[in-house]
């Protein structure tokens, strides 16, 4: 029973332990399962671990001087808990990390062009990009512009367009919604729906704006403190009276809630 | 006023401009790849130099054999040198990886050295020495020879970043975390950057090598080559084969007013003044890129 649990993982990540310069514990026994095709979130303020969290399972904390102190990671089976972020990426994991930091003194097409994996054949690389100015025609219409000068929504395409690049099986992103206007935001997760629906592509999504992700996750997981403290269906989260209160906003918001919102918020740490 | 002379020592001067630009180009590649102007040029330059002297002095190789053999060495060397001393600075900050480079200038010129000595020793490439008459414009067939091959490498490497290994090292350019993110390796951009600049510096050690002798000297073309490397933007190959011939142009023309004046030297003072002045006016240079900012 166990091991066919295992199998439908295609992420499973076990009280994993971060430390950055080897005294900040930036996440304290995080365990986050992501089932194959799925799109899961993790919600939660800022600086609560998430990005932390994607960046212990991309291999990025080495990049800021953080490494995974206890518990461990497995993608499909195999443990990567000590594995090269550039191994990780061949073996499908792709991070699109804050801030879109996409490479400006390109343009769109060799942002993609640079995301090709070793080995890729340049039939392969042109079918995928076609696939993904397919999903982003916005970003087909401006290939040979400088990407720098993009907006900050076409940025954000680009971004995840650069990680399809790396024909990832399970892709990470963090904060695609930051900074963005809410039709943005719409027309982006639907974009990501529709490749996880065409493809069965996996995807992690850290998010803020939990309104906007339990729309299109199947599940979700609260983060406070570097801790998971909730952990539900999309469903069973939205009608959280916690989540809906401190996450999702709405609500009378008089002296009386106030109070009452510093109270609810010690539990959950 | 006399025009035949004038456009005698601006043609040159774009050409002596043009083996400055040669000699930067190395500077310009690894700028681009690491952002950090690498002080250890000179020296790498003067080695490439003594690497092409060892094969065909000492093993007794001809030199068409000799030189891209050198190069060959110089390509291995650039990459040992990321992989030995550079790799261990990664995520430090950008003056400690500066401070290397200078040790590593200084480490190569202490090498060659101990193993050929200081004495001053000829290249011989065989380029005749025989005044090329242009009209009526006397030009140096050797510098001639030299600028032809800054050319050819500058069409090389504007075709080499087309190319998807040159996209990845200018992505690499751009923003390291992100090329980690999508799987590029850094480490081994930055050291192919200093593979190639080390094999460009084989090009600049055995031009100039031929025109000035090779010993320790050659590496302080460190300070011409800087001056371009700035004026041109450090980032950019296009902005320092402009750069080179700017100031050979201005250097050789110059002088010419100025030493009647001072009694001599102002080829000096000049490059020095480009320097300063660049860093002062348009510190990003010619050709320099700018950070985007978006409004």
């Amino acid at each position: 029973m166990q091991e066919k649990v295992e199998a439908q993982n295609i992420l499973s990540m076990n009280s994993v332990e971060v430390l950055y310069d080897n005294v900040m514990l930036a996440i304290k026994g995080v365990s986050v399962q992501v089932p194959k095709g799925e799109m899961i979130a993790l919600l939660g303020s800022n600086g609560a671990g998430k990005s932390t969290t994607l960046k212990a399972i991309s291999g990025l904390l080495k990049a800021e001087r953080g490494r995974i102190s206890r518990g461990e990671i497995t993608f499909q089976g195999t443990d990567i808990t000590e594995a090269l972020a550039q191994k990780r990426v061949e073996m499908g994991i792709c991070h699109v990390i804050e801030g879109r930091r996409v490479f400006e003194h390109l343009t769109p097409d060799e942002n993609l062009t640079a995301a090709a994996p070793r080995g890729m054949s340049r039939s392969t690389l042109n079918a995928e990009k076609d696939k993904i100015y397919a999903y982003f025609p916005r970003l087909a219409e401006r290939k040979n512009s400088q990407a720098g000068y993009l907006s900050g929504g076409e940025q954000q395409m680009l971004a995840i367009g650069r990680a399809l690049v790396t024909q990832p099986k399970l892709l990470m992103l963090d904060e695609p919604s930051l900074g963005l206007a809410p039709f943005l935001v719409e027309e982006i997760f639907g974009i990501l729906q529709k490749i996880n629906n065409d493809e069965g592509l996996s995807v992690l999504l850290v998010e803020q704006n939990a309104l906007a992700a339990l729309e299109i996750v199947s599940q979700g997981y609260l983060i406070e403190n570097g801790r998971v403290v909730m952990h539900g269906t999309a469903e069973a989260l939205k009608s959280n009276s916690d989540i809906q209160e401190f996450y999702l906003g709405g609500g009378e918001t008089d002296f009386h809630n106030v109070k009452h919102y510093s109270r609810r918020k010690r539990w959950l740490s | 006023m006399d025009w035949v002379f004038l456009s005698e020592l601006a043609i040159n001067g774009a050409l002596t401009g043009l083996l400055y630009s040669l000699f930067a180009i190395g500077l310009v590649l690894i700028y681009k790849a690491s952002s950090v102007p690498n002080l250890a040029q000179g020296g790498l330059t003067m080695v490439g130099a003594y690497v092409v002297l060892a094969l065909a002095r000492d093993v007794g190789l001809p030199l068409w054999l000799a030189i891209p053999l050198a190069a060959v060495v110089m390509f291995g060397l650039g990459f040992g040198i990321e992989r030995v001393a550079l790799r261990r600075l990664a995520g430090r900050p950008v003056v400690m990886i500066l401070m290397l480079t200078l040790g590593l200038d200084i480490f190569l010129r202490g090498t060659t050295l101990a193993i050929w000595g200081g004495t001053s020793r000829s290249m011989e490439l065989g380029v005749s020495y025989d005044p090329l008459f242009l009209g009526d414009i006397f030009i140096s067939r050797i510098h001639l020879v030299g600028a032809g091959v800054a050319l050819a490498l500058f069409v090389g490497f504007m075709l080499f970043f087309q190319t998807r290994t040159g996209i990845k090292l200018r992505a690499i350019a751009d923003d390291y975390m992100a090329s980690w993110s999508v799987g590029i390796s850094v480490e081994r951009g930055v050291g192919l950057s200093w593979a190639l600049a080390s094999v460009v510096a084989v090009a600049a050690g055995v031009i100039w090598g031929e025109i000035q002798g090779v010993d320790q000297a050659l590496s302080l073309l460190l300070l011409k080559g800087l001056t371009v490397a700035v004026l041109g933007g450090l980032d950019s190959i296009l902005g320092a084969v402009i750069a080179g011939i700017i100031l050979g142009v201005v250097e050789n023309v110059g002088a010419d007013f100025l030493d009647p004046l001072v009694g001599g030297g102002s080829r000096e003072l000049i490059v020095a003044a480009v320097l300063i002045l660049t860093v002062m006016i348009r510190p990003h240079g010619l050709f320099g890129r700018h950070d985007i900012e978006r409004v």
